[in-house]
C-alpha cells in the first residue's frame, strides 16, 4: 500500500464515530476527578509551608515561656522559620515560572521537566534539612538532661526520615530522567 | 470567564470534535479507553480559558489532547489497574459497526510506536501540514520532515507484508 491508501483507510472511520459517549457518567467523573485534581508538588508545599511555620512557632513559644529557655530550641525555631520563607519563594517562583512555556508538545515536555527538576531540588533539600533539625534537637535533649533512650530513639527517627527522603528523592529523580529522554527523541533529527 | 461558560465551550468542543479525541484514545489506550478519555476532557477543559484562537480549535486540541495521551501513556505503565472499582460506570461505549480489517491493523501499527511517533502518525493522517506539526510538537519543520519521511517508510513497508503474507 502507499500512504495515500493508508490515509484513506484512516478516514474511513470519519463517518462512523468509534465510541458512543454516556454523558451523565462523564459529568460525574469530571466532577470527581476535578476535585482530586490537587497536584503532589501543590500539597507538599503547602505541608512544608503550615508544617514549618506551625512548628517554628511552636517551639519559639514555648521555649519563650519556659524559665530555662534553650539556645538550641531557639536555633531550631530559626531554622524552621528559614525553611519556611525557602519554601514559600520557591513556591512562588514556580508558579510564576509554570506561565513561560508554550502549549506545544516541546513547551509542554519542559514545562514537564521543570517540575520534576523543582520536585527533586525541593526533595534534596529537605531530605539535608533533617540533619540540622535531627542535630539541634539531640542537642536540646542533651541540654535538657533527658534520657539517652530517648535521645537514641529519636536519632533512629531521624536516620529512617533521611533514609526515606533518598528513595522519595530517587523517585523524581527516575521521572525526571524518563521526560529527558522524551525530549531528546522528539528534539532527535533521526 | 465564568465555570458556565468553560463547560458550555467544552459541550460545545465535545459536539463538533469527538471523533478527534476517539482517535487519539484508541490509538494511545490499549483498554482502558475510558481513562485516558477522561483525562484528555479535564485537560481540555482546564486549557479553555488559554486558549487564545491563535489556532483553530482543531489544532489546540490535538495539541492538548496529545500532550495528554503521552503523559497517561508513561503513567499507565507504572500504575496499571490502579483504579478498580471507580471504573465500574463506563463513559465510552463502542460502537457496534463492524471495524474495517485494514483500519484495525492500521492502529495494531500505529500503537506498536513510541509515543512520540504515534503522535506525529496521527497528525500525519489527519492531513496535518509540516507548518501545523511543527507548532503543534514544538520542534523544527525539517525534523518533522525527517521524522516523518522514517515513519512513512516503516508503515508503507509492513502495509506491503500485510498485503501480501497478511503478517502482522
Amino acid at each position: 500500500m502507499e500512504f495515500d491508501e493508508l490515509q484513506q483507510i484512516w478516514d474511513t472511520q470519519n463517518n462512523k464515530p468509534l465510541f458512543a459517549i454516556n454523558e451523565r457518567a462523564l459529568h460525574n467523573r469530571i466532577l470527581s476527578k476535578m476535585r482530586k485534581a490537587r497536584h503532589i508538588t501543590n500539597t507538599s508545599e503547602l505541608l512544608l509551608i503550615i508544617v514549618n511555620l506551625g512548628v517554628g512557632c511552636f517551639i519559639l513559644g514555648v521555649n519563650l515561656y519556659k524559665q530555662h529557655s534553650s539556645m538550641f530550641l531557639y536555633g531550631m525555631a530559626a531554622w524552621m522559620f528559614a525553611t519556611f520563607l525557602y519554601s514559600l519563594v520557591s513556591r512562588i517562583r514556580r508558579i510564576k515560572g509554570d506561565r513561560r512555556f508554550d502549549r506545544s508538545m516541546h513547551g509542554d515536555l519542559n514545562h514537564a521537566i521543570s517540575v520534576a527538576t523543582y520536585q527533586v531540588r525541593l526533595s534534596q533539600a529537605m531530605r539535608w534539612n533533617i540533619l540540622p533539625i535531627g542535630i539541634l534537637s539531640l542537642l536540646s535533649i542533651w541540654e535538657s538532661g533527658k534520657s539517652v533512650w530517648i535521645g537514641g530513639a529519636i536519632l533512629i527517627l531521624f536516620a529512617l526520615a533521611f533514609y526515606g527522603g533518598l528513595w522519595e528523592n530517587n523517585i523524581y529523580k527516575a521521572r525526571k530522567r524518563e521526560l529527558e529522554t522524551l525530549k531528546e527523541k522528539l528534539e532527535t533529527k533521526d | 470567564m465564568t465555570e458556565k461558560e468553560q463547560l458550555n465551550i467544552l459541550e460545545d468542543w465535545l459536539g463538533q470534535y469527538k471523533g478527534l479525541i476517539f482517535k487519539i484514545v484508541r490509538a494511545y489506550a490499549a483498554a482502558d479507553h475510558d481513562d485516558l478519555f477522561q483525562e484528555i476532557i479535564i485537560q481540555i477543559w482546564h486549557s479553555i480559558p488559554a486558549f487564545r484562537q491563535e489556532s483553530s480549535a482543531t489544532t489546540w486540541l490535538y495539541r492538548i489532547s496529545l500532550n495528554t495521551a503521552i503523559k497517561w501513556t508513561r503513567r499507565e505503565r507504572k500504575h496499571y489497574q490502579a483504579e478498580t472499582l471507580e471504573n465500574v460506570q463506563h463513559i465510552l461505549e463502542e460502537n457496534r459497526i463492524q471495524p474495517d480489517e485494514r483500519l484495525v491493523w492500521l492502529y495494531e501499527e500505529i500503537h506498536k510506536l513510541d509515543e512520540i511517533d504515534r503522535s506525529i502518525t496521527l497528525l500525519l493522517l489527519e492531513g496535518f501540514s509540516y507548518k501545523e506539526m511543527a507548532v503543534i510538537l514544538g520542534i523544527t519543520e525539517s525534523n518533522v520532515g525527517v521524522k516523518i519521511n522514517r515513519i512513512k517508510k516503516q508503515l508503507i513497508a509492513k502495509s506491503k507484508n500485510y498485503e501480501h503474507h497478511g503478517i502482522r
